[in-house]
């Protein structure tokens, strides 16, 4: 197994009245075929501006300043960060595609279902009108949506959320691209229908193989997905591990914070560890860790220097100058 | 808890919103009955958790139970009295006895007041304090209380960050002293690393200060952790209720048993192996509920009964019931 895509040293910034916003600063990951990569990180941390701008959503005053995003799935290696624009509306939708957050909002309210569907599939697979019709049905036939034939012709407005996430996810994976990118594709669902969309994409991504960039603030969710997780804080990358590792002995303190400030649904816990303080302000933010300030292992030389994304396991990878040694293994008990 | 009174008995509420069709001659056509037949207790410096999906009649419980909706039925007793059917006179004693801290920060802070006159206004209204310097005294302790800072009393809702500002909510609620809070989604606007600093604080002001919690939720991990009694509600009706350990460790009803296999547990080595209840199609309309059993359309253990007539609530235990057949299939 390659990997399909590399990014290295990616930063997105915005140039903002108030200064410069620096929404992702040295991000570097490889995505696997077939790999389900989970980022996980609160508002702000920059999780989806990193997804964002592997496929070039990015729009003034955003812009990437720094990086490489490497694409491999077309036999050869290509830069993202340097295609025209004509370039990345071929890799768009038919190599790399996107679930959002909100399928309100990412259907158009005015064209069928069928319509959006089609116009996906001719535009990439060069069919015509009736092929396009039965490729259509058979996706939504795949996504599980009742009598698809039928429901070629409703709008929008006659679906229910999680039927049109269903939509969503088939117009996303209609032209079988090899990267899929899913932004908190759930949040906006009751958790009975977040069981059935997520049972769904796993299903999905194991017939089609395609690598999936998970985005969630959810660590249940993600540890339902992922083979792989990756934790951001304050625009920058804390810790990358294999998901059973992240969960199992975290290393970052953030991350080991964040497991116990969680609470669970199949035990009683006696207490939840809160992490004191707020999530960091953006602009004009040194170069330093982004966690110090509600760190309880910071050092002196935390708020001074940044920490190096550093592998202190094979395959885990972690930036912070105190780590945590035997993680607090929210399993332990 | 110290003692064991109840503090709120809520009997039989009802609460159904009209549907009307036609232009000049309105004709009631159907009801959404939003609230069908809710009974509870609530006991004094307990949490009390009303969970379900969206749509279910958990917010329009709490509402009615705070008399923002008037109840179509039933009767809604608070410290001994029936408020349902009070004037705004007479209600306004019980309106400072009962608070409520919504899930949106932004939207139920005025952002043209100043903390400090969104903290002031309800004391000098229910005439708590004697003078605005009493008033403002009173709540720079408040905010203190809540983990901010005097000089906040100044600033403008839209300078604070969310979880600052569910800070500023909790305290104009508890700026009246009430008895009870309901908590309405609070913490679910909020980073997680945010919730468990506000559901730290709201554990610590219930015991500080004796408060009942009402706790609306859709997360069932946060009502585990933070409440003692729970009602699983389902199309406008409690369909499992009991002490949160039990419901949550031995659940009877299939939809609670969904949902507590839905939520999902952040420990990938459980999630792999687990096997999920996953439940096919959506909730039905409240306008057309199924006959019989409203979940037996989604229901995986549907027996011939299910379709016919609404089961009755039944004891599991002293402290658990149900409204489902299968309480009398279990083993005995």
């Amino acid at each position: 197994m390659g990997s399909i895509l590399s990014v290295k040293n990616l930063s997105t910034w915005f140039y903002l009245e108030e200064g410069v916003l620096k929404a992702v600063n040295d991000v570097s990951f490889e995505l696997d075929e077939n790999e389900v990569l989970g980022i996980v990180g609160e508002t702000g941390s920059g999780k989806s501006i990193t997804v964002r701008s592997i496929i070039r959503l990015i729009h003034h005053p955003g812009k990437i300043v720094n990086g490489q995003i490497i694409y491999r799935g077309r036999g050869k290696e290509e830069d993202i960060v340097k295609m025209s624009e004509d370039q990345l509306t071929e890799i768009r939708g038919k190599e790399i595609s996107m679930i959002f957050q909100d399928p309100l909002t990412s259907l158009n309210p005015l064209y069928t279902i069928g319509d959006q569907l089609m116009e996906t599939i001719m535009k990439h697979q060069h069919v015509d009108r009736a092929a396009a019709w039965k490729l259509a049905v058979e996706m939504l036939d795949k996504v599980q949506i009742p009598e698809p034939e039928k429901r070629m012709n409703s709008y929008p407005f006659e679906f229910s959320g999680g039927m049109k996430q269903r939509v969503v996810i088939a117009i996303a994976l209609s032209c079988n691209p090899k990267i899929l990118v899913a932004d908190e594709p759930t949040t906006a669902l009751d958790v009975t229908i977040q069981a059935q969309v997520l049972d769904l994409m796993k299903n999905l991504q194991k017939e089609l193989r395609t690598g999936t960039l998970f985005i969630t603030h959810d660590l249940g969710v993600i540890s339902a997905m992922a083979d792989r997780v990756m934790v951001m804080y304050g625009g920058r990358q804390m810790e990358l591990a294999p998901a059973e590792d992240l969960f199992h002995k975290p290393m970052h303190p953030y991350t080991d914070m964040l497991l116990k400030s969680i609470p669970r649904v199949d035990i009683k816990q006696e207490s939840l560890e809160a992490i004191p303080g707020q999530p960091p302000r953006m602009i004009d933010v040194p170069e330093v860790c982004p966690f110090a300030p509600r760190c309880p292992r910071r050092l002196d030389k935390c708020s001074k220097e940044l920490p190096q994304f550093a592998e202190l396991e094979p395959g885990h990878f972690v930036r912070c100058f105190n780590p945590v040694q035997v993680g607090g293994d929210i399993n332990g008990k | 808890m110290a003692n064991n009174d109840v503090v709120i008995r809520v009997q039989n509420l009802k609460k159904y919103f009209p549907i009307n069709k036609g232009f000049l001659i309105k004709k009631h056509v159907a009801d959404v009955k939003a609230v069908d037949d809710v009974s509870f207790e609530v006991k004094r410096g307990e949490t009390f958790a009303l969970v379900g999906e969206s749509g279910c009649g958990k917010t329009t419980t709490a509402r009615t139970m705070l008399r923002l909706i008037d109840p179509t039925d039933g009767k809604i007793e608070v410290l001994g009295t029936d408020i349902s059917k009070l004037s705004r006179e007479e209600l306004l004693p019980f309106r400072r006895k009962m608070q409520i801290v919504f899930q949106n920060p932004i939207g139920s802070l005025n952002p043209r007041m100043t903390v400090g006159q969104i903290l002031t206004e309800p004391m000098l209204f229910h005439n708590i304090v004697k003078s605005k310097e009493d008033a403002n005294k009173k709540a720079v302790e408040l905010l203190k209380m809540v983990g901010l800072k005097p000089f906040h009393m100044d600033r403008y809702p839209h300078q604070f960050s969310g979880g600052q500002k569910q800070r500023i909510a909790i305290a104009r609620a508890l700026s009246v002293d009430p008895e009870i809070i309901y908590l309405d989604e609070p913490t679910s606007a909020l980073d997680v690393s945010v919730q468990a600093q506000i559901v730290n604080l709201l554990l610590k002001f219930q015991e500080e200060l004796g408060l009942t919690y009402v706790f609306i939720s859709h997360n069932l991990a946060l009502v585990r952790f933070i409440s003692n009694h729970v009602a699983v509600m389902y199309l406008g009706k409690i369909v499992e209720i009991g002490d949160v350990n039990e419901v949550f460790d031995n659940p009877v009803h299939p939809y609670t048993k969904a949902l507590l296999s839905a939520s999902p547990i952040p420990d990938p080595a459980i999630e792999k192996k687990r096997k999920r209840i996953i439940l096919t199609g959506n909730v039905p309309s409240p306008i057309a509920r199924p006959n019989g059993c409203f979940f037996h359309p989604r229901c995986p253990f549907k027996m011939e009964i299910c379709d016919k007539a609404y089961p009755e609530m039944k004891s599991v235990s002293s402290k658990h019931q149900v409204a489902c057949y299968l309480v009398d299939k279990r083993e005995v």
